[in-house]
């Protein structure tokens, strides 16, 4: 449900770029998604198609890639992936899984910003933590006509 | 043309809930501990009360405590078109807390600006006739990011005591405010008296209404009372009634609709 809106929000950026520069058409649209977003890229992939149509979009060519979480430890630079992220994702009471028609969610599939509350380093525990690379959905490219 | 910025969608779709807004009251101060979320919730609640379509976003993202004062807690809902405000009667209230629970928020930078973008944005408000934003203490990150997206929509109600050592930090605000050319909606002078029985005693020292304007920058809009029931009882128990700390709240609110 989540992935439908955000492809839509995506949609609504790209064409608001698109009238900003006084453009007719998008020819491509590259999006990058936070692994630690979790998020179902088929279904956002899908999202997406059914939104792209009409003269301005409609021969758009989209990517849509996964970067992968890579955090660093700032207190002792240990750094480490979505692995060991999930495992601790895994603590995350129960009384904070937002509630989606199909099911449950990590706050962090909403919010990745707030990495630093659920993910700590492995070795030493601190928060004080650095996620490399984007977080969340962002337009990474995208070329207009 | 080529464009290579990775753009968030966040802010486009804030600014499209903001379309669906009203007005903007931030509610802010710079100095901690002057009763920012409290007046924040009052206000919130009495324009809710009175028929008002509002909603309450609390940004205070290491000190939330928007969801304590209305007895609100996780989790949350995620529908069709975003993720649920709670609701308390039919105000609709979101915090970081709700995402957070009892964990501490750590944030650095330029992440809180994503993070208030991405909050107002994945909030379904609905059409509201008013949203009220309770700030943190401080003038960074957060405070910055309210400016820049409810630009345009926004007045910024200031909130003291009477300690001259706060009146030096609003002051602050009052100028930073200016720079950013966000209209002010005048100054709340909070904790200002007691009432014990009908005397009115000021245990944080009497103010001169010329000279406090003078000291921060802004008109003094209305005095609120220290209330130590707020501490004894739920928040909008205390504030139905007659009650002093009530009649200040209406007064404010009234003041707030006219402007």
């Amino acid at each position: 449900m989540h992935e439908l809106t955000i492809a839509q929000n995506v949609i609504d950026s790209v064409l608001s770029e698109v009238e900003k520069n006084g453009a007719t058409k998008v020819l491509v649209i590259e999006i990058s998604i936070g692994e630690l977003m979790q998020f179902d890229k088929d279904a956002f992939v899908y999202s997406l198609s059914i939104l792209l149509n009409g003269p301005v979009l409609g021969s758009a060519k989209l990517e849509v890639k996964i970067e992968n979480a890579v955090f660093v430890c700032r207190k002792c630079s240990r750094s480490w992936g979505m692995d060991e992220t999930r495992k601790q994702l895994r603590q995350v009471e129960n009384g904070l899984l937002i509630k989606e028609p199909d099911g449950m969610e990590v706050p962090l599939h909403f919010l990745p910003q707030l990495y630093s509350t659920f993910v700590h380093c492995p070795d030493c525990g601190s928060s004080d933590i650095l996620l490399k690379d984007s977080e969340s959905v962002r337009i990474a490219k995208l070329i207009v006509e | 043309m080529k464009m290579e910025h990775r753009t968030s969608y966040a802010v486009d779709a804030a600014r499209k809930r903001l379309d669906q807004i009203g007005a903007v009251i931030l509610v802010g101060s710079g100095k901690g501990g002057v009763g920012k979320s409290m007046i924040s919730s009052a206000i919130a609640l009495t324009l809710s009360s009175q028929g008002r379509r509002t909603g309450l976003l609390d940004i205070d993202l290491h000190g939330a405590s928007i969801p304590e004062y209305l007895d609100l807690k996780p989790p949350l809902r995620s529908g069709e078109n975003g993720l649920e405000p709670k609701r308390l009667g039919k105000l609709r209230v979101m915090s970081i807390a709700f995402f957070a629970g009892d964990n501490p928020v750590p944030v650095r930078g330029v992440e809180k600006e994503d993070l208030i973008a991405h909050l107002m944005a994945l909030t379904n408000w609905g059409e509201l006739d008013y949203l009220i934003v309770d700030l943190p203490p401080g003038m960074g990150d957060e405070l910055l990011s309210a400016f820049s997206l409810f630009a345009h929509k926004c007045r910024l109600l200031l909130v003291t005591t009477p300690s001259k050592y706060s009146f030096n930090v609003v002051s602050l605000m009052c100028k930073l405010a200016a720079r950013e050319r966000v209209p002010l909606a005048g100054v709340v002078l909070n904790m200002s008296y007691m009432l014990i029985g009908r005397r009115r005693t000021y245990p944080l020292g009497r103010v001169d209404r010329s000279l406090l304007e003078k000291a921060i920058g802004a008109r003094l809009v209305t005095e609120v009372p220290l209330e130590p029931r707020i501490n004894q009882r739920r928040f909008q128990e205390v504030l139905k009634g007659n009650s002093e700390l009530t009649k200040a709240i209406r007064d404010l609110t009234k003041t707030l609709l006219k402007a």
